[in-house]
């Protein structure tokens, strides 16, 4: 009985926390699901829409920025889980077997992270000006300078580049992390059984990475889904150039902000809805298929 | 003086609480809250001289400097009782949100006379599409052309070029000598069809084709306009190298460290240069047509607004014909260097007197700005258009059907 009494009391803690999430979260969702369901004449609320505001999210001209952005997010999305997270675990690797200064390592690798990507998004930019930027000044000799954040078929490439260079650090953390949770014996006893070093590595560390490796999968999904302020900065609101950089975020932010448009905020709530069940959907399926595999 | 206007606020703020026992020194005095985008101390400069002439009135100016933001910020605090008595409202599509949303008072000539004189092209950008009122007293008018250094020019001997064979000689002859020619960066990419419009009004010829396309009598797919915008692709020699990958920041860097002779731009430019290149000397010119002088293209900048909910609507409507009076167009014009949209304001400065005369003489509505409706809006997506032909992956054909298919979506 009392057993049952504390929990009962217990639940009462939680209602600070609970408070401040319905009013951050919980609210500010609901009141986006309202919006998308009316028309607006500016920010004065008009009639019922219906589904008028997501038709029109599927309208020709519309639909012709939607699946560009997304396919950028999800071009995003693989290219940091081939480069980002790539490079993450062999940096996480490679100091798990350094002896003297891991630490000081592990935190030059992720102090970029700890920087806006607004502000690293505007010193790349400078960095990579074809006008004034270093980089080119320092490629031009060698024959390799490059367009960079200037031609569609570089700028993208480019972005995926500059968000490994900031947040590398994040992935190493993780697997440092999980690598230190394997006990060493396993190794050795592999060893002993005349494992080389590289398949003690596959078939003994990778796979007992996997919870890991599935943690990271999804943060970076998420990560990749919701980017905006570093294409923002590179590329500024239309994602140039000729949209070459365009995401989902940006779009929204279009949608909302700098249309002009008499019912901006009812299609870009309708945007933001989709955006919100769009990324939660794939998360939910990712992280069962994912868990399930771990 | 701020700080004053500030402490005044909270004291009316305080005293609106209480039951109505004030006996402040400061009643009767009224302060009007000003709302706009751009150097704080510009506005104060100029509303200085409202308050010595208005002894009973303070106007407490106030300015936000991200454009983008500045709307989200002003339709916020007109919907709610935060507004400003008045302030700076968009030009043309971009007003129509506010007005729709009834948050602004109608103007006309019995409360606002100084409106009857202005000119219906000016006016036409602070007018509610549905209902044709007008809804704001026009504060600028810009201008479109080439701005170019006057040193540069001299030293390699080349003067502003009266034919289009003489400016393709003298960039030419400038990037021969290691000088880009024209500053322009295609990067950001709503500068596309300013530049488009510098060198491609006169092409297209102007507010007649406009017209013929508003009255669907014409499309934008017209050969004269493929020819206009085709001139971004003719003069692509003379920008700089990867141009589409070039900022507008980056342009402008160019242009004052005097590694460009010329940058295609509007006359906001001119205020930029001054401050931020005090050592380059400025002149302007319009670029000529293959057959005959070219055309400026110009629009209305922006317009002072008044709050439907404003507490002190008579001092508003006063202050607002003040705002259309030339005593106030001639403040403007001086402290900002740029026109005012009072008509009959003659500029002191001698190079915004010669723009205003060729704009009087061979000026020309800016295309785009009459054109920036729909869902992108067909601005956004000629943008692009443009930004994709100056890469080479469509042609001008290509991206005027572009713009000729988004605005048939609205038009």
């Amino acid at each position: 009985m009392a057993l049952g009494a504390r929990r009962g009391s217990s639940y009462l803690f939680l209602i600070p926390a609970f408070l401040l999430y319905s009013a951050f979260v919980i609210y500010p969702l609901f009141t986006g699901l309202s919006y998308s369901f009316f028309s607006w004449k500016g920010t004065l609320r008009a009639g019922f829409a219906g589904w008028d505001n997501y038709a029109g999210l599927l309208a020709g001209p519309f639909l012709d920025q939607l699946l560009p952005a997304l396919g950028h997010n999800a071009l995003l999305f693989v290219g940091t889980m081939l480069v980002q997270n790539t490079l993450g675990l062999a940096f996480a690797v490679a100091l798990s077997r350094v002896r003297r200064g891991k630490r000081a390592l592990q935190t030059m690798f992720a102090l970029p992270y700890l920087v806006n990507p607004l502000v690293i998004g505007y010193l790349w930019t400078l960095l990579l000006s074809p006008a004034f930027g270093p980089v080119n000044a320092l490629l031009e000799p060698l024959g390799l300078a490059m367009p960079w954040l200037g031609d569609p078929d570089t700028a993208l490439p480019t972005v995926i580049l500059i968000t490994t260079w900031q947040w590398v650090g994040f992935p190493m953390l993780l697997f440092s992390a999980a690598l230190g949770g394997i006990p060493p014996e396993y190794a050795e006893a592999a060893r002993t059984d005349g494992a080389s070093s590289w398949q003690v590595f596959l078939r003994i560390t990778l796979p007992l990475l996997k919870p890991a490796m599935a943690t990271v999968t999804i943060l970076s999904f998420i990560g990749s889904m919701g980017t905006f302020a570093l294409v923002y900065a590179l590329g500024g609101s239309n994602g140039a150039p000729a949209g070459a950089t365009d995401v989902l975020g940006l779009l929204f932010y279009r949608t909302a902000f700098a249309s002009g448009d008499v019912n901006a905020i009812g299609t870009s709530s309708a945007l933001a809805v989709f955006m919100f069940t769009f990324i939660f959907g794939s998360t939910l399926l990712l992280e069962r298929v994912l868990r399930r595999r771990a | 003086m701020r700080l004053a206007a500030a402490a005044l606020a909270l004291a009316m703020a305080v005293t609106a609480c209480a039951p109505s026992t004030t006996t402040s020194a400061d009643e009767g005095k009224v302060t009007l809250s000003v709302w706009g985008w751009g150097p704080e101390e510009n506005f104060d400069k100029m509303f200085a001289e409202y308050e010595k002439l208005n002894p009973g009135i303070d106007v407490d100016a106030r300015s936000f400097t991200t454009s983008t933001e500045y709307d989200t910020i002003l339709s916020t605090g007109l919907a709610g009782d935060s507004g400003p008595d008045l302030a700076w409202l968009r030009a043309g599509p971009q007003l129509q949100p506010l007005v729709e949303a009834g948050r602004l008072l109608p103007l006309d000539t019995k409360t606002v006379p100084g409106l009857a004189d202005f000119d219906e092209n000016v006016l036409r950008a602070a007018k509610g599409d549905k209902d044709g009122k007008t809804y704001g007293v026009p504060f600028a008018v810009q201008t479109l052309q080439v701005i170019y250094n006057k040193k540069i020019f001299a030293e390699h001997g080349v003067t502003p070029p009266k034919t289009y064979d003489e400016m393709i000689a003298a960039a030419g002859k400038l990037k021969a000598k290691g000088v880009i020619p024209f500053a322009f960066g295609g990067k950001d990419d709503w500068m596309l069809p300013i530049v488009a419009s510098i060198f491609g009004t006169a092409h297209w010829g102007g507010d007649a084709f406009l017209a013929d396309v508003k009255a669907k009598r014409k499309t934008f797919t017209d050969p004269r306009f493929v020819e206009g915008i085709d001139q971004l692709n003719q003069l692509k020699p003379y920008f700089p190298d990867n141009a589409a990958g070039v900022s507008y920041t980056d342009a402008q860097m160019l242009f004052s460290a005097g590694k460009a002779a010329m940058f295609p731009g509007g006359l906001w430019e001119l205020n930029f240069f001054t401050e931020n290149a005090p050592g380059v000397e400025l002149g302007v010119f319009t670029p000529p047509a293959p057959d005959g002088p070219g055309l400026m293209p110009g629009f209305t900048d922006g317009s002072y607004g008044v709050n439907i909910k404003t507490r002190h609507q008579a001092e508003a409507l006063k202050f607002a014909a003040w705002l259309a009076s030339k005593d106030y167009g001639r403040l403007y014009t001086d402290t900002l260097r740029t026109f005012s949209a009072v008509p009959g304001v003659t500029p002191k400065d001698p190079l915004l007197g010669e723009v205003a005369t060729t704009f009087d003489q061979h000026g020309a509505t800016y295309f785009m700005n009459e054109f920036a409706y729909g869902n992108p809006t067909s601005a956004t997506v000629f943008a692009k258009a443009l930004q994709e032909m100056l890469l080479g992956r469509v042609t001008a054909k290509q991206a005027a059907e572009q713009l000729d298919k988004s605005v048939s979506t609205w038009l």
